[in-house]
């Protein structure tokens, strides 16, 4: 429905590529495995859950031409490397795995391990940060990631321009913006994230971001949008006893950052794919035939609007 | 007074001394013998909420910390940290290792008070409502004076422009709407006359 007049970056990271003008790659879908209690010490049974979840993400990526990707959540350097082994047997060998990591001192120790067994060509820093010290930018510079997702979260200001000044500048939290330590640190293959913020905290600044962002900078933009609904107060009441609509409030989100321009989404739990990529792949049929209507943007055989008739 | 703020709690007695973080855990309390109690998930606007209604309702003089902690956030850390260090001049909590542990939304005044009116108990990781309620119950007993007046107050009116700016290129929706980042309210005006 829109094309930019700034050059869009493809990124290609092993198998999956991102990017591109509106309509002309298919949206690769983040979905997070291992976050929630029932991981912390998960018995057989629930391991053999997550292995299901991810081939079933990657079952319905093929279906639908969405690249899919699993988002690892980290919560401590204990589960690490067993989390990350379970992952990497599960998913194709050329293809990126996301690292979900909160925390500063855990981000170090996932940069040190990937090195270490050879596999940060393939790892997604999710994400680079203000939170990043100077012990944590010595980590980057030492042991970077083959992508990193640049996350444009202000806490000082929630508008679109705090965003960017996140991004660029460093908003007073780091002396120089997230673009500018990446490309130092040599990690040529970057995402932004626009950075959700719940209703009444700039949320639709997120998604206003995602358009300004690309045309800035012509780098692939996505978010987590689905954050925004999972915070909403009244929907924590409503989906106590209204899941199914839950989970469409929560799948639809994903139209909004795409119909205005994002090439990824992270959206969630991974049990939650079965509902977001056919959602995600109809909104991709929709852009994608306005792309070529319009501006002559043609998309591959692989796209939702060839695979899925 | 404006209180409670808005978030995702339960408001018991008023005159109750005591408010309760359950972090991750959902847990339930006599409403006679406690102000507020609630789950926090961030470790930043969820501290921001909590410490606005402490410093709201003077009778909070107990802050109850329980439950089991905020997995990445470490939100329960995060605002020990606050009570026991406070914010750096950028809005950072001192000694917090939660993701994105700034204060931003409330002014500092606020959360010197918030560290000055409660006396902070650290029982992150009990979930036991047996337990919980004994530590009520011994709470509950040793009165505390009201902390004087509410402190009442807005979240930060953020600056609201009416333009965007520093932008370079255009973005193309339809042959006959552009959008320019370039272009001012003003000239969409006249843009719209001619």
């Amino acid at each position: 429905m829109m094309s930019f007049s700034k050059e869009q970056r493809i990124v290609e990271l092993g198998d999956v590529k991102f990017g591109g003008q509106p309509g002309e790659l298919p949206t690769v879908l983040f979905g997070t495995a291992f976050y929630g209690k029932k991981y912390a010490n998960p018995d057989a049974a629930t391991l053999e859950e997550v292995r299901a979840a991810i081939r079933s993400q990657e079952a319905l990526s093929g279906m639908t031409g969405n690249p899919s990707i699993v988002d690892i959540f980290l919560g401590d350097e204990e589960s690490m490397t067993a989390r990350i082994e379970l992952v990497l047997s599960e998913i194709p060998a050329k293809r990126p795995f996301s690292a979900d990591v909160p925390e500063s001192e855990i981000r170090m120790a996932v940069l040190k391990h990937a090195h270490e067994i050879g596999i940060s060509e393939r790892l997604i820093l999710n994400s680079f940060n203000l939170a990043a010290e100077a012990e944590e930018l010595e980590a980057l510079k030492d042991n970077p990631p083959g992508c990193a997702i640049l996350l444009g979260y202000n806490p000082r200001d929630f508008s679109v321009d705090g965003r960017i000044e996140m991004l660029e500048s460093g908003a007073g939290y780091l002396d120089k913006g997230l673009l500018q330590f990446a490309k130092e640190f040599g990690i040529d293959n970057i995402l932004l994230d626009a950075g959700a913020t719940p209703f009444d905290h700039s949320a639709a600044e997120t998604l206003r971001a995602i358009p300004v962002m690309k045309n800035r900078w012509g780098l692939p933009v996505g978010c987590a949008i689905h954050n925004t609904v999972e915070s909403w107060l009244w929907m924590k009441q409503y989906r106590k006893e209204h899941k199914p609509e839950y989970l469409t409030c929560d799948a639809g989100s994903n139209a909004l950052p795409v119909m205005l321009g994002a090439d990824f989404c992270v959206y969630g739990p991974i049990r939650n794919a079965g509902t977001v990529f056919p959602f995600v792949a109809m909104v991709d049929k929709f852009v994608g035939e306005g792309a070529e209507d319009y501006f002559g943007v043609a998309q591959g055989e692989e796209h939702p609007r060839r695979k899925l008739g | 007074m404006l209180y409670p703020w808005r978030g995702e709690f339960t408001v018991g007695s008023i005159d109750s001394q005591i408010a309760i973080d359950t972090l991750s855990s959902k847990l339930d309390f006599p409403p006679e013998s406690v102000a507020i109690w609630g789950q926090h998930k961030t470790e930043n606007l969820g501290i921001e909420k909590i410490v606005a209604n402490v410093v709201s309702n003077p009778n909070i003089r107990y802050l109850l910390l329980c439950g089991q902690e905020v997995r990445g956030h470490r939100s329960g850390q995060s605002l020990k940290s606050l009570h026991a260090n406070g914010i750096d001049p950028e809005g950072r909590i001192i000694g917090a290792t939660g993701a994105v542990p700034y204060i931003e939304n409330i002014p500092p005044e606020a959360v010197a008070r918030f560290r000055e009116q409660v006396e902070l108990i650290d029982m992150i990781g009990q979930t036991d409502e047996a337990t919980l309620q004994k530590k009520i119950a011994e709470l509950s007993s040793v009165r505390k004076e009201p902390f004087g007046e509410p402190m009442v107050m807005e979240f930060a009116e953020r600056e609201k422009s009416v333009q965007m700016k520093s932008l370079s290129g255009k973005v193309s929706l339809h042959k006959d709407l552009l959008v320019d980042p370039y272009l001012e309210i003003g000239d969409m005006k006249m843009e719209a006359q001619t």
